[in-house]
């Protein structure tokens, strides 16, 4: 019996073990050609284009960019993304399931539309710029295009829509009976969010922020358009260095810095869920 | 129990993320109504309100709407065609290094888009070189790197459903005299059906919405819809865009709807996105 549904799986795993390895191949043997310009390539193995990528300020700057908005838009997201989680998974009308599914339409809907959305209401006569200069807040018109608050705020709508739906599945595992429990013996619900709420969710915060952040490092279509080739994250910096620079190898190479970034985070992330799980264990 | 306070805050705070979340596409859906003549500056709320726009979308845009949605409808049923069997295995079998074969499955979504897609150039540059066949630019070439983002989602969704799967419905179709084959049509896969019709509907969006892999793959007079619209708002904007957007963001409720009709809204929220990546 055992060996027939090996058999199913065979076939789809030589097709897709093809697809991962053939791709990931060919882009990173070629980052190790030095790079000639307008696609030429050199023919010899070299470190050429990672001593340059680690060596230029440009780079390391870009770099340095992305990690950052990375990190303040999946802190941000998060901080979004908690009430509307915990809300509804604690909610017990059918509304909650109504409301989810307003979640996954926003994910479905590309962020090319999103971007749209925001450069409208970010314009310099729409409401949050009119709003703001007739309180005085601000002087002149606020663009968002072409600024890292830009970028940060483009970033969180490519990734709140699934950070709800991950915090959901984190608050859903916590049973409402323990806050019961803890008010039983009289935590205020500051404490109880103190004690049993956010410990309990905390294993799940780590590591939905860490897939978040990974999420941003990697997002290309709302960075592009939102940084206006004045914000450059690494993602960007791949697709602008094929396209208007032509140098393959170049692009290869920063592609596969950052694929390696984003897979170290990802391990990085992996230890995380164990050592939180064990921590908790030794709790309960 | 809550307090009022507690209420209130909780309140204000999830009105505000909705409104953050959801925001962008009623204006772009309000601001698609403007009247009067082509500004550079689109208002929302739309001064006189009109459909004119709508009738003004070039056919460049359905063209582009129409490779998309030819693009996700034949990737996400190749998808499947990988995944349902993929899933099956793995979960029913048992060997050593079942994590690593997993993770080979997964990996499309642990890699950055934008990565995938200079990998794939690059692999049509060398197919090329070595054989004079030119894949970018074409449906076969779009199509393998759409299979290719969009199978991890119908994989996870199939083997989450998998793993609640009752076994003794399967026993009972054996003893009933039915054969493998027949147990598998007629039991195995109509149980795992909401799965994949779920797994399917996220596959289906994710390479419809797709921008930093197809850029890669795109030709002139070859361009899919969400790639059109970067394009388009990089250089000229007309609010025709808005328009075609506004028709998009109806097509995805409405695909959210059927498949919920389909398989329910709850099975829905269990296997979706969050379980998938």
């Amino acid at each position: 019996m055992e060996n027939r549904w090996i058999a199913y799986l065979i076939p789809p795993f030589i097709v897709t073990l093809l697809l991962v390895a053939g791709s990931q191949f060919v882009f990173i043997q070629n980052s190790f050609y030095q790079d000639l310009g307008l696609g030429r390539t050199g023919t010899d193995l070299t470190l050429v284009n990672y001593l340059k990528f680690f060596t230029d300020s440009f780079y390391l700057k870009t770099f340095w960019i992305t990690i950052k908005v990375s990190a303040i838009a999946a802190l941000l997201t998060l901080f979004l993304g908690f009430p509307i989680a915990y809300v509804v998974a604690r909610m017990k009308s059918k509304l909650a399931m109504f409301l989810l599914a307003g979640i996954v339409v926003s994910t479905f809907v590309t962020i090319v539309i999103k971007v749209f959305g925001l450069i409208i209401i970010f314009s310099a006569d729409g409401v949050i710029n009119k709003t703001l200069l007739n309180l005085g807040l601000i002087e002149r018109a606020y663009s968002i295009i072409g600024t890292q608050e830009g970028v940060v705020i483009g970033l969180m709508h490519f990734t709140i829509g699934f950070s709800v739906l991950l915090l959901y599945s984190v608050v859903v595992t916590v049973p409402p009976s323990l806050e019961y429990a803890a008010q039983i013996h009289g935590a205020s619900r500051l404490r109880v969010y103190q004690r049993v709420i956010i410990p309990l969710c905390a294993p799940g915060f780590v590591v939905g922020g860490l897939m978040i952040f990974n999420m941003c490092m990697g997002a290309f279509t709302s960075a592009a358009l939102l940084g206006g080739g004045r914000v450059l994250t690494l993602p960007v910096l791949v697709q602008r260095t094929v396209m208007m620079e032509v140098k393959y190898s170049t692009a290869a190479s920063i592609a596969f810095v950052l694929l390696v970034s984003v897979i170290l985070i990802n391990l990085f992330s992996l230890i995380a869920i164990r050592r939180l799980r064990s921590a908790r264990l030794v709790v309960a | 129990m809550q307090t009022w306070t507690e209420k209130v805050i909780l309140f204000v705070w999830c009105g505000f993320s909705y409104v953050f979340l959801l925001s962008p596409m009623v204006v772009v859906m309000g601001a698609s109504l403007h009247g009067g003549e082509f500004s550079a500056a689109i208002k929302f709320p739309p001064d006189e309100p009109s459909f004119q726009w709508y009738s003004k979308i070039p056919t460049e845009q359905f063209e582009a709407l129409a490779l998309s949605l030819l693009v996700a409808a034949v990737a996400t049923f190749i998808a499947a065609l990988i995944a349902i069997p993929a899933a099956l295995g793995l979960v029913r079998s048992n060997f050593k290094l079942k994590f690593a074969i997993t993770s080979v499955f997964r990996a499309p979504l642990q890699i950055p888009a934008i990565v995938s897609g200079i990998a794939f150039l690059q692999l049509y540059y060398l197919i090329f070189d070595t054989s004079g066949l030119m894949l970018a630019g074409t449906i076969p070439g779009m199509l393998l790197g759409h299979v290719f983002i969009a199978t991890p989602f119908l994989f996870g969704t199939i083997v989450a459903v998998l793993q609640r799967f009752d076994h003794r419905l399967e026993e009972a179709s054996y003893s009933l005299g039915a054969g493998r084959w027949r147990t598998l049509y007629r039991v195995t896969l109509p149980t795992i059906m909401p799965g994949i019709y779920s797994g399917g509907l996220y596959a289906f969006m994710v390479s419809f919405a797709d921008v930093p892999m197809s850029i890669f793959l795109t030709a002139p007079g070859f361009v899919t819809y969400p790639v059109e619209l970067f394009y388009a708002m990089e250089n000229d904007f007309d609010p025709s865009i808005l328009a075609s957007s506004s028709i998009v963001i109806v097509f995805c409720l409405a695909m959210l709807l059927v498949v919920q009709k389909v398989v329910g809204l709850e099975t829905l929220l269990r296997s979706g996105g969050g379980s998938a990546r």
